[in-house]
């Protein structure tokens, strides 16, 4: 099973290194809307600690979505038949979740060193920062991936991810943006505890729920 | 089915005359807005309860595979959503008269109208899919997979903020009323009858979908 998980996880990262126009197509979207934000923020500059905390959450979240879309459709349909017949869904799923979560914190790590590069370096508890991105960017790939297997089964399915995906993922995304103004001045265990449990409890309920209901959307 | 119905109508009865008659105790703001515990706190156990079902329902489908719990679950998600949408108006008029706004930037407020969006995406998923036996299946797999989100989003991450809501963030909720047995003698039935209110529309919805 390990065998079969690894080998689809290579055969995408190979393809993504091949042609890499995702990852730089992600890539540029991420610039441009942090450009458009950094523009917008002129002359004055963005000093507030809520609001940079905020639109860089969002700035993610929109990033996330339009790259984790397309963990499914760029797979012809040729392809996913072929998949049918030799792997399991569970293995199918929890190679697309760990493509997922590697090529998210790619981009949302990246988006961070832009981010802090243009709008001003205002986070001081670095190391705890770039933890929460890793966590976060886990913790969008468990919910997304769910999501845009079901918008793969809808025919226009570009509309149907954000409009699925937003409300499912906003308790997630409440609780990181709560995270991360806590703890961006001064990181302190005490005060975010019940918050990373809350995290990392939902990120169970996520990958069970993923796993399980996997099984019955691939038979169709 | 009968029994739900009979019971219905005696304890909607009950709750529209004893909750208008009885006294109920003078709180500082509340005052008799306290009254709005009997109509609203009910929607939305009916909503919680009905979308139970529906996930439940939605579960059965996607392991078992009978038409009759997909429509089923379609159903309660239906009229679960619209005590939803009952219970954020009538808390709405609620906050008019205690907080002077309609509406405040409160997590529980936000959390059951996100709820609400997140059952509207439901709905248009299961519209915007064409093939009958496809559709059953995705719209059901999102249902179960957006009601574990719905249960955080409710009742878990509202009580790690602070709230003006009643019960949230210090303020009195329910222990204070266990307090009172005069609220209590109302509360329970009122939602007791809700819930069977939302259970016979949605039969009766159900029987309409049947005959189409």
């Amino acid at each position: 099973m390990i065998n079969k998980i690894f080998s689809i996880l290579q055969k995408d990262l190979k393809i993504e290194f091949s042609k890499g126009h995702l990852f730089f197509s992600v890539i540029l979207y991420v610039v441009s809307s942090i450009y458009i934000v950094y523009l917008s923020f002129q002359p004055s500059g963005l000093f507030n600690l809520e609001v940079w905390v905020s639109i860089l959450w969002i700035l993610i979240l929109f990033a996330s979505i339009s790259s984790v879309s397309k963990s499914f459709f760029q797979e012809s349909q040729k392809r996913n038949l072929y998949y049918y017949f030799i792997v399991s869904p569970d293995e199918l799923i929890i190679s697309k979740l760990v493509y997922n979560f590697l090529f998210l914190s790619g981009i949302v790590l990246l988006t961070f060193i832009i981010f802090s590069f243009l709008l001003g370096d205002i986070i001081i508890s670095k190391n705890f920062f770039v933890v929460l991105l890793i966590l976060g960017s886990f913790s969008i790939s468990n919910c997304l991936t769910l999501i845009s297997a079901i918008s793969y089964q809808v025919e226009n399915n570009s509309l149907i991810i954000s409009v699925l995906g937003f409300p499912v993922i906003l308790p997630i995304l409440l609780l990181l943006i709560r995270i991360s103004k806590i703890s961006s001045i001064d990181f302190s265990w005490n005060l975010i505890r019940e918050d990373i449990y809350l995290l990392i409890l939902l990120n169970i309920i996520l990958l069970t729920l993923t796993k399980l209901l996997f099984n019955y959307l691939w038979r169709n | 089915m009968k029994y739900i119905k009979i019971g219905c109508v005696f304890l909607l009865t009950y709750t529209f005359t004893a909750g208008y008659l009885f006294d109920v105790p003078a709180l500082p703001i509340l005052n008799e807005t306290v009254r709005a515990l009997y109509l609203h706190v009910p929607m939305w156990f009916t909503m919680i309860f009905l979308l139970l079902l529906s996930s439940y329902h939605s579960y059965m489908f996607v392991s078992k595979g009978e038409e009759l719990h997909e429509s089923k679950s379609y159903n309660y998600a239906h009229v679960g959503v619209y005590f939803g949408i009952l219970g954020l108006l009538t808390g709405m008029f609620w906050a008019k008269y205690t907080w002077g706004t309609y509406w405040t930037n409160d997590p529980k407020l936000n959390g059951s109208a996100i709820g609400l969006l997140i059952y509207f995406g439901y709905f248009i998923l299961r519209s915007s899919i064409e093939d009958e036996s496809k559709k059953g299946k995705i719209s059901s797999v999102y249902n179960v997979f957006a009601f574990s989100m719905l249960i955080p989003l409710i009742f878990i991450l509202p009580r790690l903020t602070d709230s003006l809501h009643p019960g949230n963030g210090g303020n009195p909720g329910f222990n204070v009323y266990d307090m009172n047995s005069q609220l209590r003698l109302v509360f329970y039935p009122a939602v007791t009858g809700f819930i069977f209110l939302g259970l016979w529309i949605s039969d009766l919805r159900l029987k309409v979908l049947k005959l189409k």
